[in-house]
């Protein structure tokens, strides 16, 4: 009896290093070392959008969510789900999942117009498709990562959001997201939201852009910036579950 | 009256369906007009003499016919052409015949795979082998089966190892002598890897070579402790055979868990290495090993190409492969002896290759709990793509990737039938990763000529004394190149990514050329005139 008492949590232990593991190689790169999110959620503090249960967890790991970044596992074994949710309650336990955001939505939304984001950035059907749409960018990325996209915006660059600029043979040169490219041609989509294509025996260069498109917002008041993240982080519209772009897809 | 019957009978005897015996596989070189293995050949140069299209009229080329499978997933046929027939194999199960000409179907094979099969490589697959009338292909659960040629019925139907331990087979057969040579898939899921030859009329296995060999056997000790039990060293690629020295040549792929290496100290032979075995009986005349104790994935299943070269003014027979490690290798081929070995891209892992062939490996290059960056990544280097030899250029024409990724590594716990990796790679973030074409000199793997790819891409090479090169990217681009100045001289967008090399053939007074893209298998010729 004493024995599988001790067994019960080295096997417990097992399962957790094991989890670490799998979150390592396949999770750490979007949700961050240490599961405190990046380009992915918080999966530690933050309430999870899709459900707390093992088995919500389950589901959106081997389903993925349509409409946004987060890809289907849908290989990983049942030891690799079980091991994954061991690994994510080991961090959470005694964690009260909740997101502390000092700032104000309201006044949030006014920096928001007042500083033009609505010229590159979506919400709901208000604004421009140049930059990445903001409609649930509360419930896809941690605070942390929210605040630094404003004040360094270089400090992560999605693929999608890529800027490239194209230097055409007659000396033209224009400036966008690359939508698509391939070995023969390239596809922008420039600030107002015009589709630019080409083909490269067109260009004399192609150069991606070393930083973002977006200007950095280091300037804004430490008031002003606490407002914005709170406005941003109040958004959380439903993903695009129904209509579903894969922009720049290709033929994957 | 007379006149018009002589000219059916004219007609019908230039598509008469001839047997295919060794001997004209032997020989195939010297019937450019057909493709009779995977390579094309023997020695996979994928060189072939046709040059009605050429460097001058290649821009014309455009599509002749399309053949729909209707099958998902990665189209990784080589077609064989026989006298005016084409055969080939797609996922889940499928083998067809077309007329070469038309595309219109001649017959379709159907291979059930059941329900519950463990599909190690899912249902992809390679190609056939034909010897004399009978086809052989690979199914996706590790069966090996004789179809008539003229039929598509099935003669006979070995099974290679039980499927529940996870063998499977992609490869496309290859026929020599009486033989049909084969090799398994498995090495990611613990398998113990093995070369089968089956008896072409019966289907009774004639020998086996076990890749990983057992305890006490020689290079047994290579392999700590029970390891080898779980050893990998899949042989999931053709191989290639030289008829004089009466040697197969056979890549070796990964050892088993892939990435964690503690629990399999030692080289792990034969794993990552190329093996010389003699064709009638299977036994080993010498082996290579690349990459000991790999442990990033970097299997040996590139193509070992046999060519003679001269080699510091002397004819040598020699076999060259772009390894996946980075690395280009030239090797006797009598002896395995290793007369060269150079990077042809970036690479981190080794500071050289020493005069015997091993490599000096550098400090960090070993996967680790929080991730180590090596290049190139775990697909390589180069890979199974198919590299091809234009002897009027001297050159060697290989595709591979430029990246580099980042190895985790965890232990893994065995289950039958279930991934054995010990963690897995992936690319670094931002960083970008793009594909080549190359064109080198083998004799001292000085490079000629570079072609960049927008993605790393899968697409094998072939080349015509039309003095092209054709080769195909992860964007759908089926493309021609002037063989000796790496000019892009055609291409098309196809729609789909290109994981498989193009044939050439004639069929009447007409060139054409095959590859497979999605779904469809694409044939083009110039217009006719």
């Amino acid at each position: 009896m004493k024995l599988v008492i001790l067994l019960i949590p080295v096997a417990l232990s097992a399962q957790i290093e094991q989890g670490r593991a799998v979150f390592r190689s396949n999770c750490a790169f979007c949700h961050g070392g240490d599961a405190r999110g990046g380009r992915g959620p918080n999966l530690v503090s933050a309430p999870l959008t899709h459900g707390e249960s093992d088995d919500a967890i389950k589901t959106v790991i081997r389903e993925g969510v349509p409409g946004t970044s987060m890809p289907a596992f849908s290989d990983f074994t049942p030891e690799d789900f079980a091991d994954l949710v061991s690994y994510l309650r080991s961090l959470s336990q005694g964690v009260n999942r909740q997101v502390h955001i000092a700032g104000d939505v309201a006044k949030g939304r006014q920096v928001y117009l007042q500083n033009g984001c609505a010229g590159c950035h979506r919400v709901g059907t208000e604004g421009s498709v140049f930059g990445p749409d903001l409609s649930r960018i509360g419930a896809a990325r941690s605070v942390e990562y929210i605040r630094e996209s404003i004040v360094n915006p270089s400090a992560d660059v999605p693929d999608e959001y890529q800027g490239v600029t194209v230097t055409t043979n007659d000396g033209r040169s224009v400036t966008g997201t690359r939508i698509n490219e391939d070995t023969f041609s390239v596809q922008l989509r420039d600030v107002s939201q015009r589709f630019h294509m080409f083909q490269k025996n067109q260009l004399r260069e192609v150069k991606d852009a070393e930083k973002s498109l977006m200007p950095a917002y280091g300037a804004l008041s430490k008031a002003d910036l606490e407002n914005l993240v709170a406005y941003l982080n109040s958004l959380r519209g439903a993903s695009q579950k129904t209509d579903l772009v894969n922009k720049g897809a290709g033929i994957k | 009256m007379r006149k018009s019957w002589l000219a059916v009978f004219a007609a019908s005897t230039c598509l008469a369906q001839s047997p295919v015996p060794y001997e004209r596989i032997l020989n195939a070189a010297t019937e450019p007009r057909n493709w009779l293995t995977y390579w094309g050949d023997y020695s996979a140069v994928r060189y072939r003499e046709l040059n009605q299209i050429n460097t001058q009229n290649v821009h014309d080329l455009r599509v002749e016919w399309m053949f729909q499978t209707g099958q998902p997933g990665a189209f990784e046929t080589v077609p064989l052409v026989v006298d005016g027939i084409m055969y080939f194999t797609a996922a889940n199960g499928y083998a067809y015949a077309v007329d070469a000409r038309s595309g219109r179907q001649l017959w379709m094979y159907k291979y059930a795979i059941p329900k519950k099969a463990i599909l190690p490589n899912g249902t992809v697959n390679r190609g056939l082998a034909i010897l004399d009338g009978s086809l052989f292909m690979v199914t996706p659960d590790g069966h090996v089966l004789a179809l008539e040629a003229k039929t598509g019925r099935l003669i006979w139907e070995s099974v290679m190892a039980p499927n529940e331990q996870s063998h499977g087979a992609t490869l496309a057969p290859l026929a020599v002598k009486d033989k049909v040579i084969v090799g398994v898939t498995g090495g990611e899921y613990g398998v113990r890897g093995f070369i089968d030859a089956y008896d072409a009329k019966t289907g009774k296995r004639a020998w086996r070579f076990w890749t990983v060999p057992a305890k006490g056997e020689p290079g047994g000790d290579t392999w700590l402790a029970d390891s080898w039990k779980r050893g990998g060293g899949a042989a999931w690629m053709t191989g290639t055979y030289d008829p004089n020295l009466n040697l197969l040549y056979w890549g070796i792929g990964n050892p088993g868990p892939d990435i964690y290496g503690a629990s399999r100290k030692g080289d792990n032979l034969y794993t990552a290495s190329l093996v010389a075995l003699d064709a009638d009986t299977g036994k080993l005349k010498w082996h290579f090993q690349f990459t000991p104790h790999d442990q990033h994935d970097w299997d040996a299943c590139e193509t070992p190409m046999l060519l003679n070269l001269k080699w510091k003014g002397r004819d040598r027979k020699v076999v060259v492969e772009a390894n996946r490690n980075a690395f280009f290798y030239v090797l006797d081929r009598e002896t395995g002896e290793l007369l060269m070995a150079t990077p042809f891209e970036r690479q981190t892992w080794a500071k050289e290759i020493d005069a015997k062939g091993r490599p000096v490996l550098n400090p960090g290059a070993e996967p680790t709990a929080e991730g180590a960056r090596v290049c190139p990544g775990l697909a390589g280097g180069s890979n199974w793509m198919a590299p091809s030899y234009n002897p009027q250029t001297g050159l060697f024409y290989f595709a591979y990737f430029e990246a580099c990724d980042v190895f985790y590594l965890s232990p893994p716990v065995y289950i039958e039938g279930k991934a054995y990796w010990g963690s897995m790679a992936r690319g670094m973030d931002q960083e970008k990763r793009w594909g080549v074409l190359k064109a080198i000199d083998p004799a001292t793997g000085e490079s000629k000529w570079e072609f960049k790819f927008f993605r790393p891409s899968w697409g094998g090479t072939m080349a015509t004394s039309g003095g092209l090169i054709f080769s195909g990217d992860e964007d759908g681009y089926f493309m021609a190149f002037d063989a000796k100045t790496g000019k892009n001289l055609w291409r098309i967008n196809t729609g789909n990514r290109l994981v498989t090399a193009p044939i050439t053939f004639m069929v009447d007074d007409r060139q054409y050329v095959t590859m497979p893209s999605g779904a469809a298998l694409l044939t083009f010729a110039l217009p006719n005139r």
